[in-house]
């Protein structure tokens, strides 16, 4: 399999601050590929560098094994799903989706018939000649989507596309890029903030803090097994607990991430500790139990019995539910 | 026992505060109603006046306002000398308006997306200043400055470069003994002087355009220039209609720039100034008052059909 995007040892300082700092990154041709983090953390940053709005200051960037150092944006094979749509708003949809082939030199009819078909794929036929403000958030997000794909890019980049939409929304759009890219076999690139679409949506997501690479591997790793504290943490509200925790639990003395989901209230167990908050989340209670200095959150499935706030408990888990991340 | 008051004791204030907040519309009347007035009655009135006094008409032999209706000073309009008047003026204003726009473009550009901090303070400064000092002493200064014996001409004899003076004076039209009597000084003046009014529309319509969509521009496939034509002049647009209305109606109307700098010959403006002063004909300067609110009324409604406002 080829390698669709490949960073070597890329950064992007910008005078003292290091926005994307020694990032290694491979991304296989078709997949689904999210980069995660906070704001801040150098994901739009490696978005930009494979668009080619930025320029590398240390480093090799290769698209389909090609070293793009001296390439500009519009000559990239790549095209881009703007977080606010840039759509542009004196002409109309159709002639929207059809700019990156009038630029080309499309002619008039070829490109007007290849937008509409665009149009069709992203559910839009008939909207050919509303202007883009006469559309609703989500209808500007599919005409920005199939404007992106006129032009049959081999990459796709999203820069958090979803985030200006509804819950609702969100979540029925989520379901239709995983089926559009499925259809086109196309690779994406999806940067976003929200871990759980990170964690529905991609084949292999790497996860951004402070311009680095904490970790990188498919959903199921990067949920399971947590690299890091920061990954622990940031990735599905984890708990993350002191080696002397860990050891008074049963482990070694090491850092250990501990999911809500897998921890559960008991009347004796070696470290027990006051309910200091409930909160019910309908599929079941989140417990917050705090045990000398550290706070553990523990799931309790709806249906079980939830303690009162103030209450002693002790916590239990299968030993297996306890990933050990190592002293740092 | 009376129960404590859960609300405070309201004053006078209070309760009208409680007026404006039940009623916004009450609070709008009172704001808008004066400035309203000013326009209605003042501004619009003063226009209805005008137009009033054009459909007039006056006495060959008495010099006396005829105030009946009539189209007879309209037709005056279209005797040659005052049809001449007309043509010069128009001509006079759409080249101002276009070199104003092509000169003020890549300073507004450059302002818009790449001045930032002090550069920008020195832009707005640098903008405005000419604005803070008398329009006068600007025309005068440039009557000297394009005199025979001025510095354009000191500096030209200089470097061996009066044959391009002598060649402008020597283009039918602008004929003239030197710049500051052709109608090139003209419009060399009515340029300087109007050009801060085309940067600054111009500028705030491309500030206006976000830089993703140059970026979405670039990233589907488009040069440098395509992006210009395709994206930011559209965009730009709205602005630069804006200001070349100003740069246009402004030559359109005045009578002073072409009193100091040039040949002497009549512009619209100059002509309504001296048909009421001297010649005492206000239903003809009236009718030549007209004429600039004609054309700009003509210019907006083309470039509203050229697309010029799609982008508001």
């Amino acid at each position: 399999m080829t390698a669709a995007v490949e960073f070597q040892d890329v950064s992007r300082h910008f005078g003292p601050v290091r926005a994307v700092d020694g990032v290694d990154l491979t991304i296989a041709e078709g997949s689904f590929f999210a980069m995660l983090g906070p704001s801040g953390s150098g994901k739009t940053t490696c978005l930009r560098l494979i668009s080619g709005f930025e320029k590398p200051t240390g480093g090799a960037i290769r698209i389909f094994g090609e070293d793009v150092s001296n390439t500009p944006p519009h000559l990239r094979n790549v095209n881009t799903v703007f977080q606010d749509y840039a759509l542009f708003p004196h002409l109309n949809v159709r002639d929207n989706v059809a700019y990156g082939l009038m630029v080309k030199g499309v002619g008039r009819a070829a490109r007007h018939a290849k937008a509409e078909e665009m149009l069709a794929l992203v559910k839009l036929d008939g909207y050919g000649d509303r202007k883009p403000a006469q559309l609703s958030g989500g209808q500007r997000q599919r005409v920005a989507l199939a404007r992106a794909l006129v032009n049959e890019p081999r990459v796709l980049l999203l820069d958090e596309p979803l985030g200006a939409l509804d819950l609702k929304l969100r979540e029925a759009m989520q379901d239709e890029l995983k089926a559009l890219q499925h259809k086109l076999g196309l690779t994406f690139v999806f940067v976003t903030h929200d871990q759980h679409e990170a964690l529905s949506m991609a084949d292999s997501l790497a996860v951004f803090n402070e311009g680095k690479i904490a970790q990188i591997g498919s959903p199921q790793d990067i949920y399971d097994r947590p690299a890091t504290r920061f990954v622990a943490d940031f990735v599905g509200s984890s708990n993350v607990l002191p080696p002397d925790l860990t050891r008074a639990l049963g482990g070694p003395a090491q850092w250990a991430s501990l999911r809500p989901e897998a921890t559960r209230l008991a009347a004796t167990g070696p470290v027990s500790g006051t309910v200091t908050a409930l909160r019910y989340l309908g599929s079941g209670t989140r417990v917050v139990i705090h045990t000398g200095a550290t706070e553990i959150a523990a799931l309790v499935p709806a249906g079980q019995p939830v303690p009162a706030e103030g209450a002693t408990t002790a916590i239990a888990f299968e030993p297996q539910a306890l990933h050990l991340m190592g002293t740092n | 026992m009376t129960a404590p008051a859960i609300l405070p004791a309201k004053g006078a204030a209070d309760r009208l505060t409680g007026v404006f907040w039940r009623r916004p519309g009450l609070l709008l009347l009172l704001l808008v109603t004066p400035p309203l007035l000013w326009l209605g009655v003042v501004y619009l009135g003063s226009l209805a006046a005008l137009l009033l006094q054009s459909f007039y008409s006056i006495d060959e032999f008495s010099g006396v306002v005829k105030e009946e209706f009539t189209l007879k000073t309209y037709a005056e309009l279209f005797r040659a000398q005052n049809l001449d008047i007309i043509l010069r003026t128009v001509v006079m204003a759409t080249a101002v308006t276009l070199a104003c726009a092509v000169l003020a473009f890549p300073i507004a550009y450059y302002a818009a997306r790449y001045a930032k901090g002090p550069w920008k303070a020195a832009f707005y400064l640098g903008v405005m200043l000419p604005l803070w000092s008398s329009y006068l002493v600007k025309v005068y200064a440039w009557k000297l400055i394009l005199a025979k014996e001025g510095i354009l001409g000191w500096a030209a004899e200089g470097t061996g470069t009066g044959f391009i003076i002598d060649g402008i004076l020597s283009v039918p039209f602008l004929e003239g003994s030197s710049l500051s009597t052709s109608p090139f000084g003209t419009f060399l003046v009515f340029v300087y002087i109007w050009l801060p009014y085309m940067i600054l529309p111009m500028q705030a319509a491309l500030e206006r355009v976000p830089n993703s969509m140059l970026e979405a521009s670039a990233d589907l496939g488009a040069t440098r220039s395509q992006t210009f034509r395709t994206v930011i002049l559209p965009l730009a647009l709205p602005g630069v209609i804006a200001g070349s209305i100003f740069t246009f109606s402004l030559t359109l109307g005045d009578y002073i720039i072409p009193q100091i700098v040039g040949d002497s010959s009549r512009f619209i403006g100059l002509t309504v100034y001296q048909l009421q002063g001297t010649a005492g004909n206000t239903p003809l300067a009236a009718a030549f008052a007209v004429v600039p609110i004609l054309i700009m009324l003509v210019y907006l409604s083309l470039a509203k059909r050229a697309g010029a406002f799609d982008a508001l």
